[in-house]
């Protein structure tokens, strides 16, 4: 951890809060200061409505603060159009779901080309990456399976490969072992890891400690705040 | 993102919905389909009536006698002060520098008899121009001459249903007939022409100008056709013919020149018209067509909020989102419109070969507008549910199950 520090961090937000306007504004979350170095594997732990899902919405340039100031690379992402935050998801975030998320009527290899299509790879380089990104999670016999014929282990190993495509800064992971069977979810937590090891930055979401503790460092979240370990421990208890 | 994948994209989508998608389809087909046979009929119409009055010609100046203040139609009976006569026709001939042929007619109805058999039959006294200038002509024999006209020969030249008719399939030429009970040889007969507007023109007999005066008792003309050089010069013929008449007629101007085109025109315009309502309401059945394919858009921007989501989260940008969902509806229209244009002609072919009766003319701009309508109905129709596919925020979107 020493030594990530001693870089720039890749993910910088200062105060970020999040209030979601209604009848009753709801408040997602408030005033989180996060940094997160190149390397780091950070795993968000919180109970579900902890606010642990809107900060990964947050972090994946899916939804903006309402305060605060996020920054990726250096880049504010508060004042972005909605369509340079769709480029920079493109460029800078992969994304693994619960669910996974996949196009059911697509091959796993089309799956996977998906960002690139958007990056406006073309066609013969877009399989030809599709292709090595499955093959880094061990699933390229599968390729041309239709990614409903697939168990949901293969489903989420293809959801990574996705994630991988486009050589993101960031893999964020949201309860991604959350619909999968004890041994499926060692072996995606093994990809994880092994992932982390060669350089990949990885944010987990997740509300099972024993899943987070294959992260490198844990940060806890209740009723959109960071807190402390210990009164985690204390409020959870 | 290039646009050929938008398209395999789209393809895509419309092929895993076979069924929706041939059914969407089919509205716009229809559309399509009656644009393209309504407007057949409208303009076949049209060129069934251009062809009956294709053999008067668009050249012919038509003088009548007697002058009527109403313009087109016929004169009115009893309106007649002075005859048209040979002369008038000799001073238009000899004059008429912009005519390419001056025809007198008289005309009477008269008995026609070949041993036992009788017709009463249209018989017109005419010159040998008659035949360049009103463009019909013998098929055998020959036609009228100078010297027939002159020596006032009992010759005639039967049509062809009158010599069906007398003869049957014997030879007719060289045989002799009783008009009105005078002998007369035949030494032509005409080539067919057909119905014209309810008239038979082969069910006329031809005998020179002078001898149809002799047999009719009569020296005024039923009317004088005359055919203009140069279709470009019609207008000052028309006015060339009428100081002509006007001067020999000691100035008065009794008798009428019509022209053949003019009358026509406002034909044609009626039913130019025809067509376009008839398009018209067929395009409406498009437009519906076109609601159809919103109607399905916006269930299948419902039905994929969770792909769109996916989309999205991956990198897609609205401009993407909309583009992808606006050639779907715009491919489906254009699909749809292609098999309608197949269909239409299709129809229409079929429709003239076993309704030879209706007559079926399709245009090739009819064609060219029906798709292209179809397309942009397509883009129309398509824009509102893309925009809101577009719209949708990817985290609702992905939520979405």
């Amino acid at each position: 951890m020493g030594s990530a520090a001693a870089s720039e961090p890749l993910l910088l937000l200062r105060g970020v809060g999040k209030v979601y306007e209604g009848e009753q504004p709801v408040v997602g979350l408030a005033d989180v200061d996060l940094d997160i170095f190149p390397g780091d594997f950070l795993a968000v732990m919180g109970p579900s409505g902890s606010g642990k899902s809107t900060l990964m919405n947050i972090l994946g340039c899916l939804d903006v603060p309402t305060s605060g100031t996020y920054e990726i690379k250096g880049v504010p992402v508060t004042t972005l159009s909605p369509e340079a935050l769709a480029a920079l998801r493109n460029r800078e975030i992969g994304f693994i779901f619960q669910v996974f998320h996949l196009l059911p009527r697509y091959t796993a290899l089309r799956n996977v080309e998906l960002p690139l299509l958007y990056a406006g790879v073309g066609r013969e380089e877009r399989a030809r990456r599709a292709l090595e990104a499955l093959q880094a999670v061990g699933i390229e016999d599968r390729k041309n399976h239709l990614s409903n014929q697939l168990s949901g282990g293969q489903k989420q190993k293809v959801a990574i490969a996705r994630a991988l495509v486009n050589r993101p800064s960031l893999l964020l992971a949201d309860e991604p072992t959350g619909n999968l069977d004890s041994k499926s979810g060692e072996e995606l937590l093994a990809i994880l890891t092994q992932l982390n090891a060669e350089g990949a930055t990885i944010v987990l979401v997740t509300h099972d400690l024993a899943i987070a503790r294959n992260a490198r460092r844990i940060v806890h979240i209740i009723d959109g705040r960071l807190v402390t370990s210990e009164e985690y421990r204390e409020r959870r208890g | 993102m290039n646009p050929m994948e938008f398209f395999t994209v789209a393809f895509d989508a419309l092929r895993t919905n076979r069924l929706r998608s041939a059914l969407t389809m089919l509205g716009v087909i229809i559309g399509v389909a009656a644009v393209i046979l309504l407007v057949s009929l409208g303009q076949g119409t049209k060129n069934y009536v251009e062809e009956q009055f294709a053999g008067l010609g668009a050249n012919i100046l038509i003088v009548t006698p007697g002058k009527i203040e109403t313009r087109g139609g016929p004169p009115v009976i009893g309106a007649t002060r002075h005859k048209l006569t040979l002369d008038d026709a000799r001073i238009l001939e000899k004059k008429g520098y912009l005519f390419g042929g001056v025809a007198p007619v008289v005309f009477g109805t008269a008995e026609v008899r070949s041993g036992a058999r009788s017709r009463n039959v249209s018989t017109l006294g005419v010159t040998p121009e008659f035949s360049p200038v009103r463009n019909i002509h013998v098929e055998v024999g020959n036609f009228v001459t100078d010297s027939d006209v002159d020596a006032k020969r009992r010759v005639c030249i039967l049509g062809r249903t009158v010599k069906r008719e007398l003869f049957g399939n014997a030879n007719a030429l060289g045989q002799v007939v009783k008009i009105s009970g005078a002998r007369f040889r035949v030494m032509g007969i005409m080539e067919r022409k057909g119905v014209s507007l309810g008239f038979d023109i082969d069910d006329i007999v031809f005998i020179p100008v002078r001898t149809a005066m002799d047999i009719f008792d009569t020296d005024a003309l039923f009317e004088i056709l005359i055919s203009v050089r140069n279709k470009n010069d019609i207008d000052s013929g028309k006015e060339l013919a009428r100081s002509l008449l006007f001067k020999n007629h000691n100035r008065h101007e009794d008798f009428t020149i019509t022209n053949q085109a003019a009358m026509l025109s406002s034909l044609y315009t009626i039913l130019d018209t025809l067509t376009y309502v008839l398009g018209g309401i067929a395009a409406i059945s498009l437009l519906v067509g076109g609601i159809g394919i919103m109607n399905i858009m916006l269930v299948t921007v419902k039905e994929r909020t969770n792909e769109i989501g996916i989309r999205k989260a991956v990198g897609a940008r609205n401009r993407d989102i909309l583009l992808q969902f606006l050639l779907e509806a715009t491919t489906l229209s254009a699909a749809g419109g292609l098999c309608g244009v197949l269909t239409g002609m299709l129809g229409a072919g079929a429709i003239r070969l076993l309704v030879p009766k209706i007559p079926m003319e399709v245009p090739p701009w009819a064609v060219v507008l029906a798709f292209t309508f179809s397309v942009f109905v397509g883009i129309f129709f398509g824009v509102y549910p893309a925009r809101k596919a577009a719209a949708l925020h990817p985290i609702e979107a992905l939520r979405y199950e």
